[in-house]
């Protein structure tokens, strides 16, 4: 393992954040051995799939498992009254 | 009574539009007014801003959002701002806008707002010159939503900014990025004028519910903490519950 990945989730995080084409600060990043799980919602398909295409790119030797959601984005069916 | 809608860090870009549209389209059913609390676009590009405006702009309710810390990425935020302004929108930094609803105003007084932490964890005025413009930053931002939220006249005041005001709401963050997720001095300042609501996004990870040292709920409405395209708060209710079916 290269020097590189001994911060790995440092660098992903600062990559999908400082990168122009995924700028996303909500991505949680769990190790496991030489693989990664990504966590956390975005806000389209493509987006989703961006942060991958990035991150593979960046570290072809990591093995990725993709746990990102779209953010739902139906109307609410409930109102809270504040107090 | 008045229903307001909120929803922040929606991070409109092209690939967004349409998203919220439905939603949106039925808001003036359920809600008088929808503040977002920033991060409206990814990277705060003039583009994208156009994108936001066209999906939350000509809605038959007034919008009112402030700006995020996405919306500074490009050094274009006055731009950004002029944008949504001309698509009928009302950007709040460090001012304040009153909504004649139903016969009440609505006040909202908003700023970004900005990183340093919370009572006992918190940036000091101390050291470096960079630590001390970093928390000159905190203390001048708060201060200037203290001075809009207490210079509003209205039935309902509402504080609105992207920075969490309070760390409760912050529950599911790492404890280590606290400090870059809002301040204490912006819960100072909503609990120094009669604050009804505050509403704040920017921590997606964290939780929905909290209130300030002095009593004021705060609501954090980031988009992936709430999972729908909006929430609504009902103010100046006469009876007193909970949930209501819209």
């Amino acid at each position: 393992m290269t020097h590189q990945l001994d911060n790995l989730e440092a660098e992903i995080q600062r990559l999908l954040t400082e990168n122009d084409r995924t700028a996303e600060q909500g991505i949680t990043v769990q190790r496991r051995e030489n693989a990664v799980v990504l966590g956390g919602e975005v806000e389209s398909a493509q987006r989703r799939d961006e942060i991958c295409r990035q991150i593979t790119s960046r570290f072809p030797e990591i093995e990725i498992t993709c746990d990102i959601g779209i953010t739902r984005a139906q109307a609410p069916t409930e109102v809270e009254e504040i107090s | 009574m008045i229903r307001v809608a909120a929803v922040g860090d929606v991070h409109v870009d092209a690939d967004v539009v349409g998203r919220y549209r439905p939603a949106l389209d039925r808001l003036p059913e359920v809600a008088d007014a929808l503040l977002i609390a920033g991060d409206l676009t990814r990277h705060g590009t003039v583009e994208e801003a156009r994108s936001f405006a066209e999906e939350f702009g000509g809605l038959r309710v007034p919008v009112v959002v402030v700006l995020g810390n996405h919306d500074h990425q490009s050094d274009r935020q006055d731009e950004v701002a002029k944008v949504i302004e001309d698509a009928g929108i009302a950007v709040l930094e460090g001012t304040s806008t009153v909504l004649e609803l139903h016969g009440h105003r609505l006040g909202v007084a908003g700023v970004k707002g900005f990183g340093g932490g919370f009572a006992g964890a918190c940036a000091s005025n101390f050291g470096e010159r960079e630590m001390k413009n970093f928390v000159a930053t905190t203390e001048e931002i708060a201060d200037r939503l203290e001075a809009a939220l207490r210079g509003v006249e209205c039935d309902a005041l509402v504080a609105l900014t992207h920075y969490a005001p309070v760390p409760e709401t912050l529950a599911g963050e790492p404890l280590e990025i606290y400090p870059f997720l809002g301040c204490y001095q912006l819960g100072r300042a909503i609990d120094a004028a009669p604050t009804m609501l505050a509403l704040h996004g920017h921590a997606h990870h964290g939780s929905e519910r909290g209130r300030t040292p002095g009593g004021v709920p705060v609501r954090n409405v980031a988009h992936p903490v709430i999972k729908q395209a909006y929430n609504v708060y009902q103010l100046l209710s006469q009876e007193t519950g909970d949930l209501v079916s819209v």
